[in-house]
């Protein structure tokens, strides 16, 4: 049984549940669920991780975004076992594990980019995976990136900002270096 | 999107952050009401009527009740028969029962509860209940329910206990949930003084607030008091209206407020709680429901509206007469709409100086989802409509529409709708700001490019703070110095936890981090009527400045004692009372506190408005303060497909004080974000009273990348002021008649229907032979 998830593979546990094998925010774990459960309910009901929010449940609205493989997913679209030895990264996992924030999070607090901040960590998501794969976007390349992130207060004034001062930031890093 | 803020800082001495816990918001570890967990917790789930109007003639729930893991099954008649619950609620009318009990009034009534050991079992379970239902002829629009061959409520409503604001003027018979009155001058004489006359009806459509946290609440029972922990604006209303239905004393029922995701008005009133108690009591545990976005879409709405607007101007541009009729659709249940229809109605009378002006306003039942308290309060739909005639009437003469609403923009000391002078007037210095920073031009209406054509619009708002009204604040000062402050403000994102913690930190001249404040708890933080209507900052925040003004004559009373001067000769600060000027002669808080062996300093303030209006004239005091605001918008028009871009938008809006720049910021931007969704996309679409578009895949808000490249701002600030003005709202209303002037001026389509979607304006510009001949064109 273990050799069986340590490969990543799913099984069963006696209660008729399924046992899935993956990496969530740097430790490996098991989440448990039943098949037609999601990610998104997984993640919450069972880890706690309630930075992981429902906004729509149809993958239109962004809220519940997390990072799979390095891709962010609406993690209500995706089912619990479909993450079977994968890797999954949350809101919870982007700060250091002594609680510094990342340049990203402090970037949103510097530019007050949130009012309710329920859509907050899936911007944030959203915006670390830019970053990775567009160091050099426009402020234009930022808006239709963030496009699929909904935010009802309409922070969004400050949210184009603190991404965009973030890419700042990293290359005025990289040119330091 | 470059956002250009006008305003100084504020004069206070403290660093403001926008919100207090950032750290925790940003780590995604701020708790809202949907993440508390209790021991033993069930879920609840809904089953809801298919049909608009129907007739409950059946119930059985036998089969539900008997599958493994389902605790308890509620219906509407199990609620009738119990005498030890009053099972209707509402604010004004208690109209709306837990459960349906006689007839199902829109799609998605609830007519019967599950509560079970997970959701997957809730929801099978509602699978097994069987109901009968009788359909009934559904009144599915305005026109149905004026005709009134069928009839939402057939019995009187129930009246709770009356506001202080609010007249009920129902109709037997009828679908007239509540008429507003407003008489103002004499109309026939202003039409008389007349030289041109315009009638113009608008509309705008039923809206869903959306906030991205749906309505949800965990109840249980404790020891007889009924504890809940809720998502609501309102955590007085909702334990008044929980104490009502389980007839038991208000002490009874203890209610907390996490921080909210979102509100915009959805979450005033009892909406999820009534049901959740009654299943928790039912089964002696914990329970939670959490509502899907569907169910959200069919909890709450904006009222869909109708005006007809008559107005009456001289040849030299003044207005002298308007007659509004408005017919609110507040859709199965009353919820707020008979105190909204009055705003909504006397909003029509405009920022504009106009002697003679009658209103009246109806809040009519229909078949669909109830509306209620929305951003903006009526006054969006009601600016909709004025702000639209503005630059209709203007284009029909041949007017500069900047020129226009100058010449009849309300002056200092000149009387408002209501009767009353209006004080610290700055609708000029809004519009006149507006107008630059949008680049307004009276001689170019239109710029084409290609097939595309550009052109302005402008708009001036006022909208009334719910008035009278009451906030109470306690504070403790503790034997560190540091300060407490008890309110029940919620804080929904607008920064109200952060903003009261200034106000009343810099009273004492404390930093930030030594002051605190709580959460809303029915049993612990003094009364509020609620955090709505744009009032927090300047109410509540009122109240928090007397309670801790309270604290600080304690303080110099004893610090009297203590340096042997008179009070007079004190002052505060950083943390100490002095001698003016003398820092060395000087006694800190804390050890004044430990001096008067009182553990910690108290305070406890109340402050109450006061208004009203006449219920036949609608003449009185309308609000507490007005608030005002503009907007300008600049527009571009696919000829081809009809596609609208904002391109620019400037929202300007008077804040009296600002107490926190950061947060008035973002809720002016989240203004332009809700408006302009309200402009160009969001409409609620009923088919035989079935929503076509209850989800965020079919019902469009605005994205990041539907904001206007770029905005501006002019979140105006009178340093000398200390009058707070509401500005959560305040912004919004001129957004949806700004884009529909500019929409004009680029097109000669003028569309009177919200929203202006590609469809009508295409089918505007077919109506006019050649789009071209509109205005003056410049070919660039």
């Amino acid at each position: 049984m273990t050799d069986r998830r340590a490969q990543g593979e799913v099984t069963a546990t006696e209660d008729g549940r399924l046992a899935i094998p993956a990496m969530l925010n740097g430790r490996q774990t098991t989440l448990v669920a039943r098949p037609w459960h999601t990610l998104l309910e997984t993640l919450r009901d069972q880890e706690g991780l309630y930075g992981v929010r429902e906004g729509c449940g149809v993958g239109m609205c962004g809220a519940c975004t997390v990072m799979l493989d390095g891709e962010p997913v609406s993690s209500c679209l995706v089912l619990a076992p479909q993450v079977a030895g994968r890797e999954i990264r949350t809101v919870e996992g982007l700060a250091a594990p002594d609680g510094t924030l990342s340049d990203l999070q402090q970037a949103f607090i510097d530019h007050t980019a949130f009012q309710c901040s329920y859509c907050t960590s899936g911007f944030l998501i959203t915006a670390e995976r830019l970053a990775e794969e567009h160091p050099d976007a426009s402020r234009e390349e930022i808006r239709h990136y963030l496009a699929g992130n909904l935010c009802r207060c309409g922070s969004y004034v400050k949210i184009l900002d603190a991404v965009a001062d973030l890419l700042e930031r990293r290359r005025a890093g990289r040119t330091a270096d | 999107m470059d956002s250009h803020p006008s305003f100084a800082p504020s004069g206070t001495q403290m660093q403001v952050p926008g919100m207090l816990d950032a750290n925790l918001r940003v780590r995604g570890r701020v708790q809202y009401a949907m993440d508390a967990k209790m021991p033993g917790m069930l879920h609840a789930k809904l089953l809801r009527s298919p049909h608009a109007h129907a007739r409950l003639v059946s119930i059985d729930a036998s089969r539900a009740r008997a599958l493994p893991g389902v605790i308890a099954v509620i219906t509407g008649p199990d609620l009738a028969d119990r005498d030890d619950i009053y099972p209707y609620y509402g604010p004004i009318f208690r109209d709306q029962s837990v459960l349906v009990m006689d007839k199902a009034r829109f799609v998605g009534d609830p007519v019967a509860a599950v509560a079970a050991i997970d959701l997957d079992t809730a929801q099978a379970a509602l699978d097994l209940i069987d109901v009968e239902w009788e359909e009934l002829e559904p009144v599915l629009s305005l026109d149905d329910a004026l005709a009134a061959s069928s009839i939402v409520h057939d019995e009187p409503p129930r009246l709770g206990q009356t506001f202080a604001d609010i007249i009920v003027r129902t109709e037997a018979n009828s679908n007239i949930c509540n008429h507003f009155k407003l008489r103002k001058g004499d109309i026939e004489d202003g039409f008389a003084k007349a030289d041109h006359i315009f009638e113009d009806v608008f509309t705008s459509p039923p809206v869903q607030h959306v906030p991205m946290e749906t309505h949800n609440c965990v109840a249980w029972w404790e020891n007889g008091v009924l504890r809940l922990i809720s998502a609501t604006q309102m955590p007085f209303s909702v334990r008044a209206q929980l104490a009502e239905i389980f007839k038991v004393p208000q002490t009874r029922v203890r209610i907390t407020v996490p921080t909210l995701g979102g509100g915009y008005g959805a979450k005033t009133y009892a909406k999820v709680e009534p049901v959740t108690a009654v299943l928790a009591q039912v089964t002696g545990r914990p329970v939670r429901l959490h509502l899907t976005r569907e169910e959200e879409f069919v909890t709450i709405t904006k009222h869909g509206m109708q005006i007809r607007m008559k107005t009456g101007v001289t040849r030299d541009g003044k207005i002298v007469a308007r007659h509004s009729t408005c017919y609110f659709n507040t859709g199965a249940y009353a919820d707020i709409g008979p105190r909204l229809i009055k705003n909504g109605g006397f909003g029509t009378g405009g920022p504009h100086k106009i002697d003679n002006v009658w209103v009246d306003s109806y809040a009519v039942y229909t078949n669909l989802a109830p509306a209620g308290a929305f951003r903006g309060y009526g006054v969006s739909q009601a600016a909709w409509a004025y702000e639209s005639q503005m630059d209709m009437i203007a284009d029909r003469l041949g007017w500069d529409p900047y020129e226009f609403r100058m010449k009849n923009l309300l002056n200092e000391g000149e009387p408002v709708m209501t009767g009353e002078p209006m004080y610290d007037a700055h609708f000029k210095d809004l519009l006149a700001t507006a107008a630059e920073r949008i680049g307004w031009d009276a001689n170019v209406k239109a710029v084409r490019h290609g097939n595309k054509v550009r052109g302005k619009g402008l708009s001036v708002i006022i909208k009334a703070s719910v008035t009278p009204s009451t906030s109470s604040a306690s504070v403790k000062l503790n034997e560190d110095g540091s300060l407490q402050i008890l309110s029940s403000a919620v804080e929904m994102g607008q920064g109200a936890e952060t903003t009261l913690s200034v106000l009343g930190g810099e009273v004492l001249d404390l930093r930030l981090d030594q002051v605190s404040i709580t959460h809303p708890d029915t049993d612990f933080t003094p009364y509020d009527q609620g955090t709505s209507s744009s009032r927090n900052t300047y109410s509540m925040g009122t109240a928090v400045k007397m309670a801790v003004e309270d604290i600080k004559q304690q303080l110099f009373k004893l610090a009297s004692d203590e340096l042997e001067v008179a009070i007079g000769d004190l002052e505060v600060f950083k943390g100490r009372v002095q001698v003016k000027g003398v820092p060395e002669r000087s006694v800190g808080y804390g050890d004044l506190v430990r001096k008067a062996r009182a553990g910690n300093l108290l305070a406890t303030a109340v402050y109450a408005s006061n208004g009203g209006l006449d219920p036949e004239t609608g003449q009185g005091i309308g609000s507490v303060h007005w608030h005002q605001a503009a907007g300008a918008a600049e527009v571009e028009v696919d000829l081809d497909t009809g596609r609208i871009e904002v391109l620019k938008y400037h929202a300007g809006v008077y804040a009296g004080r600002i107490a926190n720049p950061a947060q008035a910021e973002l809720q002016t931007e989240g203004n332009i974000a809700f408006g302009l969704g309200q402009a160009l996309y969001e409409e609620m679409i009923y088919d035989g009273g079935q929503l076509q578009n209850g989800n965020l895949g079919d019902y469009m808000i605005v994205s990041i990348e539907d904001m206007p490249k770029q905005i501006s701002l002019d979140v105006l600030e009178r340093h000398e002021s200390h009058d707070i003005h509401g500005i959560g709202e305040t912004s919004l209303p001129p957004c949806m008649p700004a884009v529909g002037n500019a929409v004009f001026r680029a097109t000669g389509v003028r569309i009177l229907d919200l929203p202006i979607t590609p469809e009508k304006v295409l089918r505007g510009l077919r109506a006019i032979a050649r789009p071209q001949a509109h205005g003056q064109e410049i070919d660039a």
